[in-house]
């Protein structure tokens, strides 16, 4: 059995772990709704300013699970953190963007390059971590539940101990990011099930 | 002299997206490279030489030309200065 132990949402202009609202966008403010998160959280990781958005999202809400659930990063060997995330527009915002680069700014950007494929942001999210367990990324038409339960399980059998799963839909100004931690030990946590994650991801990403 | 480095320090920090860095952080022999200095990477070194083309019209063929010209805001100016002779 499997337990939902920690989520967070975050939307175009809110973001939420557990159901408790963290940020709200300031549309006076001069800074990025992402940046804003950053800055009101006190992260410190320069690297952030030079990520994608893809990439920038995941790093916040694994980062704000991460204070939801501190005893993750002492509880769990570097190799027993599995990753399994997904969304429907794979990387297309950052491929966008860099075509964008070399049409109208005369050079192709290297920095954005870098993030043209999905499964970098699982990579900034290992490093800056130190976590070496399994990880992919999958590009499907819509988010779907008995995937993250079907992979999970399939991890769990073969050695990792807790899986941080997530949703990471980003193209143009819709954000639809999700990321939830599967645990193995969860008292009066959710159940990992088709229902239960259903209802902490909510209408909006069940049926987009 | 004195204005091509500091064009060059606000050029490396708006390419670069180094955004908690001013000019003023970066002092003109501190290693670019080098985690004393601006810890830049290898994309880093790409994006630079991104800018050199961009803002300075000035292409960067040989990859030993450019080892050595990105070590230091000194070096980089010295080298613009040497290509547009």
């Amino acid at each position: 059995m499997s337990f939902i132990t920690a989520y967070c949402h975050l939307r175009e202009n809110v973001c939420s772990v557990n159901g408790e609202l963290v940020a709200t966008l300031d549309k006076s403010s001069e800074d990025a709704w992402f940046k804003q998160i950053y800055k009101a959280q006190e992260f410190v990781y320069p690297k952030f300013y030079k990520m994608d958005t893809l990439s920038q999202a995941g790093y916040l809400a694994s980062e704000l699970i991460k204070r939801a659930a501190p005893y993750i990063v002492n509880d769990y060997a570097d190799d027993e953190i599995a990753l399994i995330f997904a969304n429907k527009s794979s990387s297309a915002d950052t491929d966008l963007r860099f075509i964008n680069s070399y049409e109208h700014n005369g050079a192709p950007s290297p920095s954005l390059f870098v993030y043209t494929l999905p499964n970098i942001v699982l990579g900034e999210i290992a490093i800056l971590n130190k976590w070496y367990g399994e990880n992919m990324f999958a590009v499907l038409p819509k988010f779907t539940p008995d995937f993250f339960l079907t992979h999970t399980q399939i991890l769990f059998s073969t050695g990792s101990k807790t899986a941080l799963c997530g949703w990471l839909e980003i193209l143009g100004d819709k954000i639809h990011a999700f990321l939830f931690l599967i645990e193995q030990a969860g008292t009066g946590k959710p159940e990992l099930n088709i229902e239960n994650l259903s209802n902490i991801a909510g209408p909006e990403i069940i049926h987009n | 002299m004195d204005n091509l480095k500091e064009d060059l320090k606000k050029q490396i920090i708006e390419q670069l997206n180094l955004e908690d860095i001013t000019p003023a952080d970066i002092a003109d022999d501190a290693l670019l490279f080098n985690d004393s200095g601006l810890g830049l990477d290898s994309i880093d070194a790409l994006e630079l030489i991104v800018l050199l083309e961009k803002y300075h019209g000035i292409q960067v063929t040989n990859p030993d030309e450019g080892k050595d010209a990105f070590k230091t805001i000194n070096t980089m100016a010295a080298y613009v200065q040497k290509r547009k002779g």
